[in-house]
């Protein structure tokens, strides 16, 4: 504080809050409450969980670490969005977009900043969860299965990387357009449960829709992700492309303008 | 340090803060009084850029809030105390804030010390802080980054009596090391205890603005009350002085200024025990100022 009166303040030698510092900030938030961290470690848990499960009940000749990296990577991108929306809808839910949005007037700069710790978030998890795959395949070597350390590049990009991008982005699509935790958290299982069921239903009873199908459902198009050689074909490629304007690309953009435009009250 | 000028914020066809103008001075608590719903939070969310104007603009040293970097190191802000995460411990909330304005985590001990909040209260999660102790934690967040200005909605709210007293002692030492403070309440005696200068709000509008005697100068009826070992003999003085004058409880009521009481008590050879002002006092003033806003009507008698 300045020891004379000025009637105007001073901004010359007051840099900018870094993007670093901010994405840090967010980072820490997202873990520094007992719900987010307990979240976190439930993930990784369940992780565990699987590993062991399928380490005891996999065939033989499925047990490679490139399965068992497929299996954690299933669980985590079922998981990794909530994370995210924590994250997010905290700030209303929770208020505390009061204080964050006086900190760091420029809204865009705290989404950015989000956007980054979401990421980090989900990479430190992948990392956890692929050294829990390397235990996965130990435990399944000393039962007795061969060892099999190869891994597909196509897996570990579109099964575990792609896949888990697609669901940090899907958090960040429901959790700002709906802007409170409990409806988002609802919001994402109604999108990736009860969605891909009801339209598995009627791709059964209906072979025109089935057809349909993975051109509007989301879920559905991302299975070549995680199936058969894990390589989407040409076609499947742009069926993720419509089907993830759908439902990815429309719903962040809203969502987004709307977490720009809100008053936080 | 802040200017508020011609601000105008519309919700619909309400208008939740219509053409209010006032500057609050370094060194000075600024009050800003008013009944709930006046549009002081209002007012004060559009200084920290949380709420667009409809029309005119707030200031502060100059810009515009969002046109600050860094702002916590130049403004401190509490909008609400409860706006925090109930899930963190009060030390992390401070720890967020210093990280994000790039302060040593050492500046959350000192602040922690300067609120009174002790090392096991810190390490509570704020859901089981009360209302008082929330109070002090959002004053530490906004002391944070040694801002020069405070711009705080109804900080006293919580607090007891010696809490109230503590805030008004830091933030007078704060305004005499030359900040500005501006604070809300819609508690008169709050204010009163605490600012230098009031600005009262009502419906939105600003009804009165200025220090306490000035406000209390618009109390045009001008009266003395007196007490004295002989009331008849003063009373009887006044009248030939060309005053109005009632006997009033244990003593006289006078329609003249204390002093022209004084006067009539020595060529009356009176002797005075007691003589003070007759207008209404700063709570009547408050009343009546926004007595349009207020949503209990208190017409005198109401209640008989």
């Amino acid at each position: 504080m300045s020891a004379t009166a000025a009637p105007t303040l001073d901004l010359s030698a007051t840099p900018q809050v870094p993007m670093s510092r901010l994405a840090g900030v967010e980072l820490r938030k997202a873990l520094d409450t007992r719900a987010g961290r307990w979240f976190a470690i439930s993930i990784l848990a369940l992780v565990l969980l699987v590993q062991v499960i399928y380490a005891f009940t996999a065939p033989d000749d499925a047990k490679g670490f490139g399965d068992f990296l497929g299996v954690s990577g299933a669980v985590l991108g079922y998981f990794m969005p909530i994370l995210i929306i924590l994250l997010v809808t905290s700030e209303v839910s929770q208020r505390t977009g009061l204080v964050t949005f006086t900190l760091e007037p420029r809204r865009s700069r705290v989404v950015v900043a989000k956007f980054l710790a979401g990421f980090a978030l989900a990479v430190a998890v992948m990392v956890l969860a692929s050294l829990i795959a390397v235990g996965g395949t130990v435990l399944a070597m000393v039962l007795g299965a061969g060892s099999d350390w190869s891994v597909d590049g196509n897996l570990l990009f579109n099964g575990f990387v792609l896949a888990n991008a697609i669901g940090v982005l899907i958090g960040f699509a429901i959790a700002t357009l709906l802007m409170n935790t409990p409806a988002a958290i609802v919001g994402y299982f109604a999108y990736s449960l009860i969605l891909p069921i009801a339209v598995s239903i009627l791709a059964a009873l209906s072979p025109g829709f089935a057809d349909v199908a993975p051109w509007i459902e989301f879920n559905t198009a991302q299975t070549p992700l995680f199936m058969g050689d894990y390589t989407p074909t040409g076609e499947e490629w742009a069926q993720l492309a419509v089907s993830g304007t759908i439902w990815l690309v429309i719903p962040l953009v809203l969502g987004i303008a709307r977490l720009l435009r809100i008053e936080f009250k | 340090m802040i200017e508020v000028s011609g601000l105008t914020k519309t919700y619909g066809g309400f208008r939740a803060v219509d053409d209010v103008s006032f500057r609050c001075e370094p060194g000075q608590v600024t009050g800003f009084l008013g009944p709930n719903g006046a549009g002081k939070t209002t007012t004060m969310r559009v200084m920290a850029g949380l709420t667009p104007a409809t029309a005119g603009d707030a200031r502060i040293g100059g810009h515009h809030y969002r046109d600050i970097p860094n702002p916590g190191l130049h403004v401190g802000v509490l909008l609400d105390a409860s706006a925090q995460h109930v899930g963190r411990t009060g030390r992390e909330v401070l720890t967020i804030g210093a990280r994000t304005m790039g302060l040593p985590d050492s500046r959350v001990e000192e602040m922690l010390e300067m609120v009174s909040l002790s090392p096991t209260e810190a390490k509570r999660r704020v859901r089981n802080y009360s209302l008082g102790m929330r109070q002090r934690l959002g004053i530490a967040h906004a002391l944070l980054g040694d801002p020069s200005v405070l711009i705080l909605d109804e900080p006293a709210n919580g607090l007891d009596p010696a809490g109230i007293r503590w805030m008004r002692d830091l933030l007078r030492s704060y305004a005499e090391r030359g900040g500005t403070v501006l604070l809300s309440s819609h508690l008169l005696n709050e204010v009163e205890l605490i600012a230098d200068v009031m600005v009262v709000i009502g419906n939105g509008r600003i009804v009165a603005q200025g220090d306490k005697l000035s406000l209390l100068a618009m109390d045009s009826d001008v009266s003395a009350l007196a007490s004295s070992l002989d009331d008849e003999a003063l009373a009887a003085e006044l009248r030939q002085r060309g005053f109005n004058v009632s006997l009033e409880g244990e003593g006289v009521r006078a329609g003249c200024a204390p002093e022209e009481v004084g006067r009539a008590a020595l060529a009356a050879g009176v002797v005075l025990t007691d003589l003070r002002t007759g207008a209404a006092g700063l709570e009547d003033l408050f009343l009546q100022l926004t007595a349009e806003t207020q949503r209990d009507d208190l017409t005198e008698g109401a209640l008989a």
